[in-house]
């Protein structure tokens, strides 16, 4: 019961659905009710009048009322419907019964007017008139037909509520479904949206009475944007002014190495020095996330996959050479994708640079492209340790290292990688490059074509 | 010869100014835009090292200011700035190349020569890395300090290829276009041969293949 009510409480829709057909249900039931009553208090009025014009009938034409044959043509009629007329205080001829054709027991007693009585055992509505000659007469009809005739009218009356309520209440659940279709198709639109996707929601569609909470919203979501804008800007302007301090350490490290200084400072000179390298490395990744963070433009033209490749190969083969390791492309077409030469340069660049990494000396690293259906996939494959599958998500996060691989990275490589392809709606997958040996990372980056 | 250095960092100026000296320029270092203006007026110099980021008059105003007056001196920018407009806007400005920070000295000196070749029209036609000298007048290659070696014709421009720019890598039919002239018939496995007739000459390391896309020789060093 207490998960109906919260769910009502929770939908307006709900909500209006179930008050308006409690409402209609309510009033239906007043007015059945009502018209009910009235059109039964109409019926008896009508069948009263009938006893009076009948009276007056008899009375206009100073008609004698002498009783019936019994053996009289009424027989034929139905005994329910008939209208009894006899003479007040005259004694029952032969004790019949009203229905054999024998006169009502009427008390002769009885004032003027309308009267409802229970004879032999039966209901009957009887008017009682004195004529101008003194005599009195009655007019007498069965209450039970009466009470039929009228009921039936009444039940007449309500049908057409009966018939109709369900019908009412269906177009009034139609009605306000449909009414409420733009607010639920706006949040399955908002739903739907890419994860820095900030840009405001249109409100021309929505209904006025919500705007003003899809206004909010929007204005929301500028605050968030901008207060995420100034976040990456931050985090782009502090990398950049570490680029100066972190200028003048390496200069002054690289004019101490030619300072006459003894063999162990200089040992511990390089040290000093490739620590700098690091810092510098970091910095740049730092800022290469925060670019790929931008919201993404428009590319100029589409790039070609083997021209970023190319230059990727040539920026890290005296990194390859140094591990010994044997850095290759496997049959590479030359396929264009709709992304900056620029995005698709990092991407590569980071995927290699993270293969050659990993890579144990005189390893092996091979890049392939191919075009497929769904669109060019990308696939960098090394000699590594690989990643396991519990740590597959967790790899993309920026910082997050694997145990025991003894890398000094930038912990930056995946996350911008991801950064990237979210941004030019890229697919990223993670494998072992050798499956039955479960070692090796396979790469795998499914661009979209255009 | 003789250099402007523009810097306001203490400590990068400093390093820089003796890194010159080490490599026997003479080096001059102001620390702000206006004192750089008012020095190239009355000193001739050689080249200005120029950063952007400076105290009051801004590296690029300096670097406009400059031009203005007719003053052709060769400028190269040392920045932290690596957005691609600031970088368009300066050599569209008129610098002749652009160092992003951080640098090493060694590369900073590769690049002020470098504009000095280009500056002043005589590009040494010897072309090299570091380790590999090319002399295209004689089509003599020589490895370090060792004896120059004869190449053919195709040997030659296969190495000329490479080296233009070091670091590049070239593939098979890019090759062939530099050895073959127009309407020439190309012969199978002749850049595979010549490469091997090289390396016979020059030492088996210095050409070196890269798997599935062609061949590259080192960068500078």
């Amino acid at each position: 019961m207490d998960g109906v009510k919260e769910r009502l409480n929770a939908s307006v829709r709900r909500k209006l659905s179930l008050a308006l057909t409690l409402v209609i249900a309510l009033m239906a039931l007043v007015a059945g009710a009502l018209s009910f009553v009235a059109a039964y208090d109409e019926a008896q009025e009508l069948q009263d009048d009938v006893l009076r014009q009948t009276a007056r009938l008899v009375d206009a034409r100073r008609l004698t009322v002498q009783p019936v044959p019994s053996d009289g043509h009424f027989k034929d009629h139905d005994d329910a419907a008939r209208l009894i007329v006899q003479a007040l205080g005259k004694a029952n001829p032969g004790g019949l019964s009203v229905d054999d054709g024998g006169a009502l027991p009427v008390p002769t007693q009885l004032a003027d007017g309308l009267h409802t009585l229970t004879l032999q055992g039966e209901a009957f509505r009887v008017l009682v008139r004195t004529l101008a000659t003194g005599e009195r007469f009655v007019v007498a009809q069965e209450a039970d037909f009466r009470d039929a005739m009228a009921r039936d009218s009444a039940v007449r009356t309500v049908l057409p509520f009966v018939v109709l309520v369900p019908v009412l209440l269906l177009v009034v659940a139609t009605l306000v479904r449909q009414l409420f279709r733009p607010i639920s198709a706006l949040a399955q639109g908002i739903d739907r949206r890419a994860e820095q996707d900030l840009h405001p929601i249109d409100e021309r569609p929505v209904p006025s009475e919500v705007r003003p909470f899809v206004r909010a919203i929007n204005r929301l979501l500028g605050r968030v944007a901008q207060d995420m804008e100034s976040q990456r800007r931050f985090v782009a302007d502090a990398a950049h002014e570490l680029r100066s301090p972190l200028t003048a350490l390496s200069l002054q490290a690289e004019r101490l190495q030619q300072a006459p200084i003894s063999a162990a400072a200089q040992e511990r000179l390089a040290v000093l020095r490739e620590g700098i390298q690091r810092g510098r490395l970091l910095l740049e990744q730092l800022l290469s996330m925060a670019r790929a963070q931008q919201p993404s433009q428009a590319p100029a033209a589409p790039a070609s996959v083997q021209g970023v490749l190319r230059h990727v190969l040539e920026d890290l083969m005296p990194l390859a050479h140094a591990k010994q390791i044997d850095l290759g492309v496997v049959g590479a077409p030359d396929v264009r994708v709709a992304v900056s030469p620029l995005d698709l340069h990092t991407l590569v660049k980071n995927l290699v640079d993270n293969a050659i990494r990993y890579s144990p000396v005189g390893g092996r690293v091979d890049v392939s492209v191919q075009a497929q259906a769904g669109g060019v996939v990308l696939c960098v494959q090394d000699t590594g340790p690989g990643i396991a599958p519990a740590e597959r998500e967790r790899v993309f996060d920026a910082f997050y290292r694997t145990v025991g691989t003894g890398q000094s990275g930038s912990g930056l490589g995946l996350s911008i990688v991801r950064a990237i392809a979210l941004r030019i709606g890229a697919r990223v997958s993670l494998d072992w490059s050798d499956e039955a040996a479960q070692r090796g990372l396979k790469v795998r980056v499914t661009i979209p074509l255009a | 010869m003789r250099v402007l250095l523009v810097e306001d960092d203490p400590m990068i100026g400093d390093a820089v100014q003796g890194a010159l000296k080490d490599a026997s320029h003479a080096a001059d270092w102001v620390r702000n835009g206006q004192t750089a203006l008012t020095t190239l007026a009355c000193q001739h110099y050689d080249l200005v090292l120029l950063d952007l980021g400076l105290p009051g008059k801004d590296g690029q105003d300096v670097l406009a200011a400059l031009r203005a007056k007719g003053n052709a001196v060769p400028v190269l920018i040392i920045t932290a700035r690596d957005g691609l407009d600031e970088r368009l806007r300066g050599l569209d400005g008129g610098a002749d190349d652009y160092l992003l920070k951080p640098f090493e000295m060694a590369e900073l000196l590769a690049r002020m020569r470098a504009v000095l070749r280009r500056k002043g029209g005589s590009g040494t036609p010897l072309l090299g890395n570091g380790v590999l000298t090319l002399d295209p007048a004689t089509r003599q290659a020589s490895v370090l300090d060792g004896a120059p070696v004869q190449l053919s014709h195709r040997e030659f421009s296969l190495l000329h290829a490479l080296l233009i720019r070091p670091g590049t890598i070239l593939s098979r039919s890019e090759l062939e276009d530099r050895i073959y002239g127009w309407g020439e018939e190309v012969e199978s496995n002749a850049v595979e041969y010549l490469i091997h007739a090289l390396r016979r000459k020059l030492g088996s390391e210095l050409i070196k293949n890269v798997r599935g896309v062609g061949w590259m020789v080192s960068r500078s060093v």
